[in-house]
């Protein structure tokens, strides 16, 4: 679905135009369209504006700023320390002198 | 004599023992002994506090003429266990249902930025970072484009490697729960160091999992890139990691031995640690009941 988000601009598009984008790619009912866009929306992923009896969609955020948003999520939820952590990193924030010590016990490893 | 022993015993598994347990390094040799050890210190120390506000109002409670100072105690000691078992209750509903929330909206919007590679998510940015998002469903390992770029093949393989250890034991649950007691009792147990310290034991476990299949050497290496590549960011960060852990982690990789003696030491004590108190002070306190 994104495929379509980062294709337009700033322009709204209704459910019919989204569908007629996608059915131009594979086959694709009008109804399963209609239902991600309001998932999307109720995730606040999408913006959703009435326009007369149909809804207008745009994405609430370029696709980069998206990326950026996350990225910010994720960080901050690894510098959590003591609080509880939604996500699993791979290594956690660490000084320069831990850098230096790492470097040191990788040549210790390798030598071994 | 019951509420006492088990008073000092819910006392010993919540302070000195956890501290103990923290300070003692070589304990991160044998990962998966150690955790089985923190777990069942944790729960003891929860059995017997519970059992120690029980047993104090059966005592009271339980006699043919209670008498004025007999009831006000037992129905201190009814309070205050319900108190502990209540902040448990609550501790644990929040953490769970934050941690959902929390995840459920990280992945709505990871499966529209991320595209698939290697099994992994991919997000285009500059910054390493690699990470799994544990829960029932929709587990997905995800890697940043700045850490591919970074990493050669053999190192990539050991990050996903290791991402998916966390994932298959289920690494996710023990956190959880030691955030749960962490968040019931902050300040007077020693449930910090036990989070810290259980957070590091897991990485370990991951690390042995991915060296087994991946190989120690690309894994360390892939540590320190990493590490080295987030440093930035880490300077302007007020520093809450345990410091040298990571350190540690490159260190074990080393350490091959098997350590059979501390493992089966560890192992007698995290039963012992339950089922002692439990043969020798709970099961008669029940006798007496009945």
């Amino acid at each position: 679905m994104d495929v379509l988000w980062s294709a337009e601009g700033d322009a709204m598009l209704t459910v019919r135009e989204v569908h007629g984008e996608l059915a131009a790619q594979r086959d694709i009912a009008y109804t399963t369209v209609m239902t991600v866009m309001d998932r999307l929306a109720k995730k606040a992923l999408v913006e959703q504006e009435k326009d007369g009896r149909a809804y207008r969609y745009r994405a609430r955020a370029s696709r980069g700023a998206m990326t950026a948003e996350l990225m910010r999520d994720t960080l901050s939820d690894f510098g959590s320390g003591s609080r509880e952590s939604a996500l699993v990193a791979f290594v956690e924030e660490a000084s320069s002198e831990d850098i230096a010590a790492l470097k040191q016990a990788l040549a210790e490893l390798s030598d071994s | 004599m019951t509420p006492l022993l088990l008073g000092a015993l819910a006392v010993l598994f919540a302070g000195p023992a956890p501290w103990v347990l923290a300070h003692w390094p070589g304990l991160r040799r044998t990962p998966r002994a150690a955790m089985l050890l923190w777990q069942s210190v944790a729960l003891a120390a929860v059995l017997a506090a519970v059992g120690a506000g029980l047993s104090l109002f059966t005592s009271h409670a339980w006699r043919e003429t209670p008498g004025a100072v007999g009831a006000l105690i037992a129905g201190v000691a009814l309070a205050v266990t319900f108190l502990v078992v209540g902040r448990l209750l609550l501790s644990g509903h929040r953490v769970g249902t934050t941690l959902r929330a929390l995840r459920r909206r990280h992945l709505a919007q990871l499966d529209l930025i991320a595209h698939t590679e290697r099994g992994a998510r991919v997000v285009e940015h500059d910054v390493p970072v690699a990470y799994c998002v544990p829960g029932m469903r929709g587990v997905r390992v995800v890697v940043s484009a700045g850490a591919l770029s970074r990493l050669g093949d053999d190192e990539v393989a050991a990050v996903l490697a290791h991402e998916h250890a966390h994932l298959r034991a289920r690494h996710d649950l023990v956190l959880e729960a030691f955030s749960v007691l962490h968040r019931a009792f902050p300040a007077w147990v020693a449930s910090r160091a036990a989070l810290g310290e259980v957070q590091v034991l897991v990485e370990v476990l991951a690390d042995r999992a991915a060296a087994r299949s991946a190989g120690s050497l690309p894994l360390a290496r892939a540590l320190v890139a990493m590490a080295s590549g987030r440093a930035p960011q880490a300077a302007l960060a007020v520093s809450t990691a345990s410091s040298g852990a990571l350190v540690d982690r490159v260190q074990l990789l080393k350490d091959r031995e098997p350590r059979r003696a501390q493992t089966v030491g560890l192992l007698v004590a995290a039963a012992a640690v339950l089922a002692l108190p439990t043969a020798f002070v709970v099961l008669p306190w029940l006798g007496s009941l009945t």
